[in-house]
């Protein structure tokens, strides 16, 4: 007898320590001002440097201590899940979307059509996806939504080759050769017939790349050209305690764990979907 | 017999040793080699195309000026032996006499032909950057190979209180090896001579053993300057020994380096002035009304920031820093007193304060620059001065702060200014408290209007008597501070040098900004 | 087999090409680096003559062609800030940043490989738990942090390693290490997926059944048939060091191309720009030639097919 027998067949070998993180980023994402226990952007120059409380000058108000502001590390770690959120969020639904329309064109209709879409999904990869990132970031002046577009702008590709392959596999298909013959319109088939099929493709994609552009936006964040202030990003965190290194290892140390617990709860999420929606994919 | 006589008397006299000179002259040994760290390198080693100070890091050792400030941040005569200032028929004439005897690396002697070639390369817009200092200028005159006068169309005191502007350039070597090769290879008549350089690595120099200033100069005989940016890397490298000298000691260490043993250190000031300006030109600006500004000025604790988010290293200034020409130790600043910052935002008619975008720039020009803005800013929200923070990377900083890019600043913009050490405050005034007027060059990145302001700066630039500016200067301090014209002025970064105790360093403030290598040795 | 090559290189010349065109707009956008060279009180008309000398002032699609035809003769321009030609700047970090990329690859292969031998082997065992929860670790750590902690923990603390810089051999195992890290679960999961396949395979189970030792079985043939996916995929791992490679060059002042260009990014000073992309460019289309290449040769279906 299986311990989670009582469990419907969905929910069994849930991965549920990765899933309450998950749920923990998403509620302070949408509510954190209510649970934090300081203003994330408040200084108190007094507070300055002040380490979590097992260490010798904690102060158990800041539980995971306070940066060269005196700002506390806890509430900001918390308000920079918002950000998290939100670039995750729209980067990831975006990227999908054009990633896989293009993806889907160029499978579908092939030919000189497949030919040029193909030599822009090779352009864009041609390029190191941070230098790309760099050179955006710095024309659309930085910040939130600039990350956005960096981000889509790098990603669109991955999906496009991915549903470019599954869109050549499914062409030969008889009820879509029948639709074609039955005089069915292209967008028709688009989204009766062929969206479906990728649907759980596209889903564990986007899952897989929660992880990527969580990471992607810390390194462009960490680089300065990322998410400025006032906003709060675990990345731009870590930049800013760079200098400290020597004097206050939990800012170096705390956000940096954030964005690790995130990224792996995110990534043993997409493993599990991954195995249950479509394990063709596993080689990813 | 008289001639005998004569001879053998002549050779006695020959033979007696020569009077001891009043101090002994330092000697360059033969050997010796030291190796220092530099936080940041020179992008152009020849003075007259140079844009940056960081460039006199380098060519500062190398080539030399008329006059010069000592570590007693007074102005001496260095290559000049004298010079003096005149007027002829109402207009200014400096006349320079030059030390005779002083020789280039190239064994060529320094001549007035020189300081014309100076002059011509220096106000020739396609070699120089800054030909605009020299347009005052309407005559130089080579009066003998030891003597030069300048002749002004009107008074520039920006002249005299910039160590007479002109660098010693060797006019012949120069004309032989071309621009390229002199940018490449400087030669001048400095302490140093140039041996190699690999960018974004290293700069090898050797002392210059015909060097003219015998009381003044290096006793060791070759230096090697390794460029090492990140803060971290260059400490690790002097606590490992790879160099014995290191420049910008972190803040946040410097606590440290005051208690490690066989190490000395030494904090200076540097020649930056940061201030934050907000538009009191444009009607609709809140900042319009001088009692915003002051509210501004009483809200921010500036020595809080200087000892807790600068760890100490940092100068409060008021107008004009300490050792600076009309430095005026009677004006205080404006006490931090959050409640009158209150107040006097309710008597301008802001009961609960208001909105504004606050630009603070992000990339690190000063040591925690962000962070002090982020300080900045908070103090003023704290009293109804609420700031939307916008960081600014410094592309999009620089831009921001040029009037004629940028029509208006809507809210507080984190500034600095800088002119040299000691440092005159009159060229960068122009700059930023008198108002914009396109394209004559006033005002270009100003956010002020103030009509006797003007007129006070105007005549401060025909001023070349340095007592006269002096006491213009402090006129012009007293009443920016009243008015809080011209931005707030909030600290000036103190650098923190260190060295081992086997080096001997004396620090000489400029050229270098405190890096200039003029006296440094290793103890026999 | 000629004509896959040629097309393939082909196809990424013109990759390059265009990669070289999107790079030359967007950094054009990205600033004015003429303000940032000049003096805070510069005036407009040196502003103006100082763009015209270096060429800015002409249209964009001129301004390109000029640089492209430059860069065909080997010109490509001299960098704003530093007053020498982009090239000599760019190929003089170019061996440092791949030296960097190989460490990196060398530090991840020499990981991935055992663990995942092992994982494979005691299949669901402890070592399999463990080694799968380390290669998750990896991809879950951005790569800038893991630099930051080796630092802190084996520089800074333990004092065992330098930080900084290049020079020693010493010098080069934080960075590789930190650039090595991300791939190594990947690279983990490959290795012990293609081991498991091997070590089901029939030809295995006779060779076990005829007696030869399982050590030499496991660490002889299996592996070797393992090492398949993952040579052909080093070039892919290759080129994404040498992506990576930007940001662990920054932390650990590492004197390569990555640093570079992020540098010339911030000052605006395009002729960097351009040649640091363009050469990191040219060698990740090289090294997604080779992986094409392996894997044309490995499986003849997938070049005929392409």
């Amino acid at each position: 007898m299986r311990a989670d027998g009582w469990l419907p067949e969905w929910a069994r070998g849930l991965p549920w320590l990765p899933i309450l993180v998950l749920l923990a980023v998403g509620v302070c994402a949408l509510a954190g001002e209510t649970i934090m226990p300081f203003d994330p952007n408040e200084l108190d120059l007094g507070a300055a440097f002040v380490p979590p409380p097992w260490q010798e000058g904690g102060k158990t108000a800041y539980l995971l201590g306070a940066d060269n502001l005196g700002r506390d590390i806890l509430s900001r770690i918390m308000a920079g899940s918002r950000v998290s959120v939100i670039v995750a969020f729209y980067a990831i639904l975006f990227s999908g979307s054009i990633g896989a329309l293009i993806g889907m064109v160029a499978g579908y209709f092939g030919g000189p059509v497949d030919a040029v879409l193909m030599r822009l999904i090779e352009i864009q990869q041609s390029v190191p996806s941070i230098a790309l990132a760099l050179i955006l970031a710095a024309a659309l002046e930085p910040g939130l939504w600039t990350v956005v577009v960096v981000i889509v702008l790098t990603y669109w590709a991955w999906y496009a080759r991915i549903i470019r392959g599954e869109i050549m596999a499914l062409k030969g298909r008889d009820y879509i050769a029948f639709a074609r013959v039955a005089g069915v319109s292209t967008p028709v088939i688009f989204l009766r017939h062929l969206l479906p099929n990728i649907f759980n493709t596209l889903v564990v994609l986007a899952t897989l790349q929660v992880g990527q552009v969580i990471l992607f936006e810390a390194s462009l964040s960490f680089l300065g050209l990322g998410i400025q202030q006032p906003d709060i990003s675990w990345g731009l965190m870590l930049s800013d305690a760079r200098q400290y290194i020597t004097n206050a290892w939990w800012a170096i140390t705390m956000p940096g764990l954030a964005i690790m617990l995130t990224c792996l709860s995110a990534n043993v999420f997409g493993d599990w979907l991954r195995d249950r929606l479509d394990p063709q994919l596993r080689q990813l | 017999m008289k001639t005998w006589i004569t001879a053998l008397t002549l050779a006695s006299l020959a033979a007696l040793p020569t009077a001891a000179p009043a101090q002994a002259p330092a000697q360059t040994p033969a050997t010796g080699t030291l190796s220092i760290g530099f936080g940041a390198e020179a992008v152009m080693m020849d003075p007259s195309r140079s844009a940056a100070g960081v460039d006199q890091y380098f060519f500062g050792q190398m080539i030399e000026q008329l006059t010069r400030t000592d570590p007693k941040l007074e102005t001496i005569n260095w290559l000049a032996e004298s010079w003096t200032l005149t007027q002829d028929g109402g207009k200014p004439v400096i006349t320079v006499k030059l030390r005779p005897g002083v020789k280039f690396h190239t064994g060529d002697p320094m001549t007035a032909e020189d300081f014309e070639f100076a002059y011509e390369r220096q106000r020739d817009p396609k070699i120089s950057k800054w030909p605009h200092l020299l347009a005052a200028v309407e005559k130089f005159e080579v009066v003998d190979s030891l003597t030069f006068r300048v002749h002004f169309k009107e008074g520039d005191g920006s002249f005299t209180s910039g160590n007479l502007i002109l660098w010693a350039l060797p006019k012949r070597h120069l004309q032989k090896v071309g621009d390229e090769e002199f940018a490449r290879a400087p030669v001048g008549t400095g302490p140093w001579k140039f041996v190699s350089r690999t960018i974004k690595d290293e700069l090898r120099l050797t002392a210059f053993d015909d060097y003219w200033n015998k009381e003044h100069r290096p006793t060791v005989k070759n230096l090697v300057v390794k460029i090492i940016p990140e803060d971290l890397t260059r400490v690790a490298a002097f606590k490992t020994g790879a160099i014995d000298w290191i420049d910008a000691v972190p803040p946040a260490m410097v606590e440290e380096f005051r208690k490690m043993p066989g190490v000395k250190t030494g904090s200076f000031v540097a020649p930056n002035n940061m201030y934050i300006a907000m538009d009191a030109v444009d009607k609709t600006s809140k900042f319009h009304d001088v009692r915003v500004r002051q509210a501004l000025a009483h809200a921010i604790d500036v020595d809080a920031i200087i000892s807790k988010v600068l760890f100490g290293q940092g100068e409060r200034y008021v107008q004009v820093g300490r050792g600076s020409l009309g430095f005026d130790a009677d004006l205080k600043p404006y006490p931090y007193d959050p409640r009158k910052a209150r107040d006097l935002l309710r008597q301008a008619g802001y009961p609960n304060g208001f909105e504004v975008p606050c630009y603070n720039l992000t990339t690190p020009r000063e040591p925690y620059q962000k962070e002090v803005g982020e300080a900045y800013f908070a103090y003023a929200t704290a009293v109804g001065i609420r700031c939307r923070v916008q960081g600014q990377e410094y592309g999009t900083w620089i831009t921001f702060g040029r009037r004629d890019r940028q029509g208006h600043i809507d809210g507080l913009y984190s500034n600095m200014w800088g002119h040299g050490l000691p440092g005159d405050p009159g060229t960068p005034w122009a700059g930023h408290v008198h108002s914009y007027v396109r394209g004559e060059g006033w005002g270009i990145t100003s956010v002020h209007d103030d009509p006797e302001l003007n007129a006070m700066i105007r005549e401060l630039k025909r001023t070349m008597d340095l007592d006269q500016r002096a006491d213009l200067i402090k006129k012009i301090a007293r009443l920016k501070q009243e008015r809080v014209a011209g931005g707030l002025p909030t600290y000036r970064p103190v650098v923190t040098l260190a060295w081992r105790d086997k080096v001997t360093f004396t620090p000489w403030p400029s050229p270098g900004f405190w890096r200039g290598m003029q006296e440094i040795g290793l103890k026999q | 087999m000629w004509r896959f090559l040629t097309r393939r290189a082909w196809q990424g010349a013109i990759s390059i090409l265009g990669a070289s065109i999107i790079i030359f707009l967007i950094s054009r956008l990205s600033g004015d680096p003429i303000l940032i060279l000049l003096p805070n009180d510069a005036s407009q008309s040196l502003i103006e003559e100082t763009r015209r000398t270096y060429g800015l002032d002409r249209p964009l699609w001129v301004q390109y062609g000029i640089w492209a035809q430059k860069a065909l003769a080997g010109d490509f321009g001299r960098s704003y800030r530093w007053e020498m030609p982009a090239l000599r700047l760019i190929l003089e970090r170019l061996p440092a940043t791949i030296e960097l990329a190989v460490f990196g690859l060398l530090f991840s292969v020499a990981i991935a490989v055992p663990v995942g031998v092992l994982s494979a082997v005691h299949r669901g065992g402890w070592i399999d738990r463990v080694g799968r929860v380390f290669a998750m670790l990896g991809q879950a750590m951005p790569t800038f942090w893991v630099g930051l902690l080796l630092i802190l923990v084996f520089a800074i603390h333990l004092n065992w390693l330098p930080a900084f810089g290049h020079g020693t051999p010493a010098h080069v195992v934080l960075p590789a290490i930190a650039l090595g890290w991300y791939p190594v679960a990947a690279q983990t999961r490959i290795v012990r997926s293609a081991m498991l396949d091997v070590l089901d395979s029939d030809h295995v189970r006779l060779s076990r059944a005829l007696g030869t030792p399982e050590r030499l079985i496991v660490w002889k043939y299996a592996l070797r048939n393992a090492a398949v996916p993952l040579l052909t995929m080093l070039g892919v791992y290759f080129a994404a060091m040498l992506g990576g490679a930007f940001v662990v060059e920054t932390i650990f002042a590492w004197p390569g191309v990555g640093r570079t260009v992020v540098e010339a990014v911030f000052s605006r000073d395009f002729p960097v720009v351009q040649a640091g992309v363009l050469f990191t460019s040219i060698l990740f289309v090289l090294s997604n030639l080779l992986v094409d290449l392996s894997y044309g040769l490995v499986d003849p279906r997938i070049r005929d097919a392409r």
